[in-house]
């Protein structure tokens, strides 16, 4: 057994507040080796090193652990968190996902486009005429809750509560988690309700829609309790919010950077669908998908010890000079795939969802905001773990 | 029926062998492996499969 040095690799300090997962560095690190050191196990960084390890049978899905790390082991969260499809592993995970997939088919999803159209629309109309906005707050988060609103059939109107309870919920993906709680855990309570009240009128009141399919899912003589689907419905409020707000303001910022193809996009909306794919290649929202070694394993000559953290940067992989030759962005360019919805058997649930509004949202975005430029004031999330911005101020010239 | 899998698209997500056991595995190396023929009975969940699959791969015709 050959065994690399692990004195080659490079160290990475991923907890350090200035660290950008994004950086020279970072790129610097992968041209000297596959793989890195961190203060929490290993980072990979190579596009072929990544796409295998995300779906290497000897890793599992990474984060269940995490209250428990952070000294929440009991209480409505830890039990909510437990019930993730995500931290599920083997047939207890099969049998969930093949309970909740077809709620969420490409086909369903499909009949819903219309509607994401015309929400891009209204949005944009309310601000247009000033020629300038917060990116984040006016179009960003409206139109990544009404989506979630629209899916689960509720008013449109309360967006804001999704939006708002959602963001609380996001409090338990940060160290503060312990301190956070009583908030997390109201915040959890109400959105209980909701999804309870929501089971209960689909349950009386079948319609042809999304909640429906998902209450009436059935396989094999199985159905989903009445808690795995509360815990399912929270789990997609909270996992399809933060996630479609974030993204759409990356891809914001990557135009605003390359704004020969928003021209492109704005003349040809059928390349909506392959500028999405190209921003999450190059500006993911979610920069590392975590992995955890169930038993110590081999891979490349690398000993990966059992409960080693793996965390696979997908933004170091999606740009690797290997794969993807030279720096650029291209709508138009063919791309191998990237892995900003993770991969394996815990590739995003709700991918088509997010393929679908998102590749609505910015070919409209292009035709009424021409040339649009950064304006002072943006804040953003740290460029680790899930990054975006918080608010995204913008200039642009309307057009109809 | 018959069933034909795009290895160019492929990229070994596995959710094929999460829906429809029957026709789709996962070997030890993670890479798929399937059957070709599948009795008619098992349509839904092969279909199930193809529609679950994130890049679309699956084909499924008449035997």
């Amino acid at each position: 057994m050959t065994i690399t040095p692990t004195a080659a690799a490079p160290r990475l300090a991923v907890t350090d507040p200035s660290f950008s997962i994004t950086s020279d560095e970072v790129h610097a690190a992968r041209e000297q080796s596959w793989y890195a050191h961190t203060e929490y196990g290993l980072a990979i960084l190579r596009y072929e090193e990544v796409s295998k390890l995300m779906k290497h049978p000897k890793l599992r899905q990474g984060s269940a652990a995490w209250p428990a790390h952070n000294g929440v082991t009991e209480g409505p969260f830890a039990e909510w968190f437990d019930s993730w499809i995500l931290n599920k592993e083997g047939e207890e995970h099969h049998r969930l996902r093949r309970l909740l997939n077809p709620a969420f088919s490409p086909k369903l999803i499909g009949g819903l486009v219309p509607r994401f159209q015309a929400l891009a629309g209204e949005l944009i109309d309310a601000f247009a005429e000033r020629g300038e906005c917060d990116f984040t707050a006016e179009f960003a988060e409206p139109y990544a809750a009404r989506v979630i609103a629209i899916m689960l059939g509720l008013p449109e109107s309360e967006w804001q509560m999704i939006a708002r309870e959602s963001a609380t919920l996001g409090l338990a993906l940060g160290v503060t988690l312990k301190q956070d709680l009583p908030q997390i855990e109201e915040a959890l309570a109400k959105l209980y309700a909701y999804a309870d009240g929501l089971i209960a009128d689909r349950s009386a009141n079948p319609r042809d829609d999304f909640m429906t399919t998902l209450v009436q899912a059935q396989r094999d003589g199985d159905r989903l309790s009445s808690t795995e689907l509360r815990d399912a419905i929270v789990l997609l409020i909270f996992g399809g919010y933060d996630t479609t707000r974030n993204q759409l303001g990356l891809a914001m910022q990557t135009f605003m950077q390359h704004p020969d193809q928003w021209d492109v996009l704005a003349a040809n909306p059928a390349l909506g669908g392959q500028a999405v794919e190209e921003v999450m290649r190059v500006n993911p929202t979610v920069r590392w998908v975590t992995r955890e070694a169930v038993e110590t394993f081999e891979y490349q000559g690398l000993l990966i010890e059992a409960g080693t953290t793996v965390h696979l940067f997908s933004e170091s992989a999606g740009t690797d000079p290997r794969v993807f030759g030279e720096r650029s962005f291209d709508i138009e360019a063919e791309r191998k795939p990237h892995y900003g919805f993770g991969g394996g058997a815990h590739h995003c649930l709700g991918h088509f969802v997010a393929r679908s509004d998102m590749s609505e949202a910015l070919p409209l975005l292009a035709r009424r905001l021409r040339n649009p430029q950064p304006l002072p004031g943006a804040t953003w999330l740290a460029d680790s773990g899930n990054t975006g911005p918080i608010s995204l101020p913008i200039s642009f010239t309307a057009a109809p | 029926m018959k069933i034909t899998v795009d290895l160019d698209k492929c990229q070994d997500h596995g959710q094929c062998a999460i829906a429809a056991p029957v026709a789709f595995r996962m070997n030890d190396e993670g890479n798929l492996e399937y059957e070709t023929t599948v009795e008619d009975s098992y349509l839904d969940e092969v279909e199930e499969a193809a529609d679950v699959c994130p890049v679309q791969a699956i084909l499924i015709g008449q035997a």
